[in-house]
């Protein structure tokens, strides 16, 4: 099986044990590249040789309508049990499939959060007005309002997915393969995040990644952040969490409208060209099982994708986190739309302009409307 | 009509297993692409080929993405191109003109060319990563900059990056041809300007240049064709980032195939591909060729 880095040794400790509970099954950890999008390429280099070359496909949401469409996992609906799927968190679990068939077994969940300098406001705010009043009345010149990921990745995709969710709008429908990013929902989005820029945000943020903007909020530099659930494990050390400075809420809205936030995640799947699923499928269990999470849970911050296993203080932002489109063609849609967002955000391309452009290239890739 | 002779028939069966290794791992993969550049074959189509005439290559003048990395792959090549010929002509005169230490001369300079891509890739990452990098370290020490420099993550300065690994690379390459070609030089020819009382740059003009003619077309056509075809230096170094800014027609075409499992298109970018770099190719020829003529 192909991981992540395994930084704290933790996979292969656990790995250990399933192997002196069922020697008689060989499990292989490969830690593979830490960028996902490399992990990613490695599984589709390996399915389209046909070779057997990772049983068990370490797997984020995004991927799994790819390599499902392609035909290279193997179907789990008939294997998962009832008592599981009861359990799993049901928007982890509507991820993990595609066609109605299930592929991938839910390990952890993700989903955008806000997170709030506690001493300096007194309640989260809800709407994007309430957000950029409250930046507005407490930065100062060396702290920012709102930090967000705009760096042209994935992340920048996410971040402005909750906007866009929040304004009402949609990106993709994966049902009727319709694009709605020329709609005036998307361009009030945009022009959200492109107005925080130089106003509540450091224009910097646009080349901010995850962990950068975790260590300016965390030196106490911001105070909102957009982030991952992981950040608060992140903190647990830091003087802000400590004196319980620090609050967690859900991502803000417009109003009339609904906090979502992206959902994100990483489960396990079988790859078709393995040759022994049912001893794939057992290490599948047992990496899924309560036991396993709680450990994953402890040392490294992951959030299970259990329902009986949700930290409370997550549970209301969870409920409301929404699944990116659920298309085999992710990857592509994404990078034209990470493409259009940067230029706009850049102010090498006018908004309107550059989500034409993105709603156009979008649909002629999914073939509806060129 | 005669029978062909028997030591004619003996002759051709010597040309069987060229012709055949040919076949399969040129010709075959060749037809192959330009093929299928004619048909869809996607996650859309499960994989199936279904006939799409020149639908893939109408896709290809709307892609603002490939525009972007054609113009990408230009600039790479235009500018690296020529730094590497300036770069490589000014060491082999250097080197040339040396008496002494020659060999070793030739031999260290050519170190850089005989590394792998991916590693020299790997190596020049490093020295310009912002926290750890030589780079950083020294200009910061010497003052020249006051805080560290993001080279890799803006988009000038990452372009910028990729030309000079590159550059670094393959300028001894330049230097190696040229080298050549000026050990092939008469030193009559030199002694005759000198009598005519010429001096270095009319010996350089009328005697170096037009004698390294042949040998700046073999140099330039290797290197542009390599440049225009960058991979793995930039796939390596910059994965084709920060937002695309670096990203060449082949790292496109790669993502195309690996990533969005898209070979029909995947296969008219490269044929797109060949047909532009031919038609430079073919231009430079035809420059070179007349200018070479009138030399002499």
């Amino acid at each position: 099986m192909l991981m992540e880095p395994d930084g704290t040794g933790l996979w292969q400790a656990i790995i250990e044990d399933f192997q002196t509970l069922h020697p008689d099954i060989r499990v292989q950890l490969v830690e593979g590249p830490a960028p996902t999008d490399t992990r990613e390429d490695m599984y589709s280099v390996s399915f389209l040789s046909g070779a057997a070359a990772y049983d068990i496909v370490y797997c984020d949401v995004i991927w799994t309508p790819k390599f499902a469409a392609a035909g290279w996992l193997l179907d789990l609906t008939d294997r998962a049990s009832a008592r599981d799927t009861a359990d799993f968190l049901p928007a982890d679990l509507h991820a993990g499939t595609y066609r109605g068939r299930l592929y991938r077994i839910p390990a952890f969940t993700d989903a955008g959060v806000l997170y709030y300098r506690k001493d300096l406001v007194s309640s989260p705010p809800a709407t994007f007005d309430e957000l950029e009043q409250l930046s507005r009345t407490f930065q100062s010149s060396d702290r920012s309002g709102f930090l967000w990921q705009g760096k042209q990745y994935e992340g920048l995709v996410t971040v402005f997915l909750e906007v866009l969710w929040g304004y009402g709008g949609d990106w993709i429908d994966p049902e009727t393969r319709e694009v709605s990013l020329d709609q005036p929902e998307a361009l009030r989005a945009l022009d959200f995040l492109k107005r925080s820029l130089g106003t509540i945000s450091p224009t910097a943020v646009t080349t901010y990644a995850e962990e950068d903007t975790r260590t300016l909020f965390q030196n106490e530099r911001a105070i909102f952040l957009r982030n991952w659930p992981y950040v608060w494990t992140a903190m647990a050390q830091s003087p802000l969490r400590k004196e319980g400075r620090v609050g967690m809420a859900p991502v803000v809205h417009a109003p009339g409208q609904r906090s979502a936030a992206t959902l994100g995640g990483w489960g396990f799947a079988i790859s078709k060209f393995t040759r022994n699923p049912e001893a794939a499928w057992q290490v599948v269990q047992y990496l899924t099982s309560r036991e396993q999470l709680v450990k994953i849970q402890s040392r490294m911050g992951r959030i299970p994708a259990r329902r009986s296993m949700l930290p409370p203080e997550f549970t209301p932002i969870l409920e409301s986190a929404r699944m990116r489109p659920a298309i085999p063609e992710y990857a592509q849609a994404s990078d034209i739309l990470q493409r259009w967002l940067s230029a706009a955000l850049t102010g090498r391309v006018d908004p309107e302009e550059a989500l034409k452009k993105a709603a156009h290239e979008t649909r002629s890739l999914l073939g509806t409307g060129a | 009509m005669k029978k062909p002779s028997r030591s004619f028939v003996r002759e051709l069966s010597w040309f069987v297993p060229a012709a055949v290794l040919l076949l399969a791992l040129v010709v075959y993969p060749v037809l192959r692409t330009i093929g299928l550049s004619f048909f869809h074959k996607n996650l859309l189509t499960g994989f199936n080929s279904q006939f799409a005439g020149l639908e893939n290559f109408a896709r290809i003048i709307t892609d603002s993405r490939f525009g972007s990395s054609l113009w990408v792959t230009v600039l790479f090549t235009l500018i690296s191109v020529t730094v590497e010929f300036g770069v490589g002509l000014l060491l082999a005169l250097c080197a040339s003109s040396l008496r002494q230490w020659r060999t070793a001369v030739r031999v260290i300079l050519l170190i850089p060319w005989t590394l792998p891509t991916a590693v020299i890739a790997v190596l020049w990452a490093w020295m310009l990563n912002d926290q750890y990098g030589g780079v950083n370290a020294v200009l910061l020490r010497v003052g020249l900059i006051h805080s560290p420099v993001t080279w890799l993550a803006e988009p000038a300065t990452a372009m910028a990056a990729v030309v000079f690994a590159d550059v670094w690379k393959t300028a001894p390459f330049v230097f190696l041809i040229l080298y050549a070609g000026l050990q092939n030089i008469p030193r009559e020819l030199y002694d005759a300007i000198e009598v005519d009382g010429g001096g270095a740059w009319a010996g350089f003009r009328y005697v170096t240049w037009p004698h390294l003619l042949p040998f700046t077309f073999v140099a330039l056509i290797f290197r542009i064709v390599q440049a225009f075809a960058v991979f793995d230096l930039i796939w390596v170094m910059t994965g084709g980032g920060p937002g695309g800014s670096t990203e060449t027609l082949s790292v496109y075409t790669y993502r195309t195939y690996m990533r969005y499992l898209d070979f029909g298109y995947g296969a008219a970018s490269v044929v797109t591909t060949v047909v532009i770099l031919a038609l430079i190719a073919g231009g430079l020829y035809r420059l070179v060729v007349t200018k070479y003529e009138r030399a002499f």
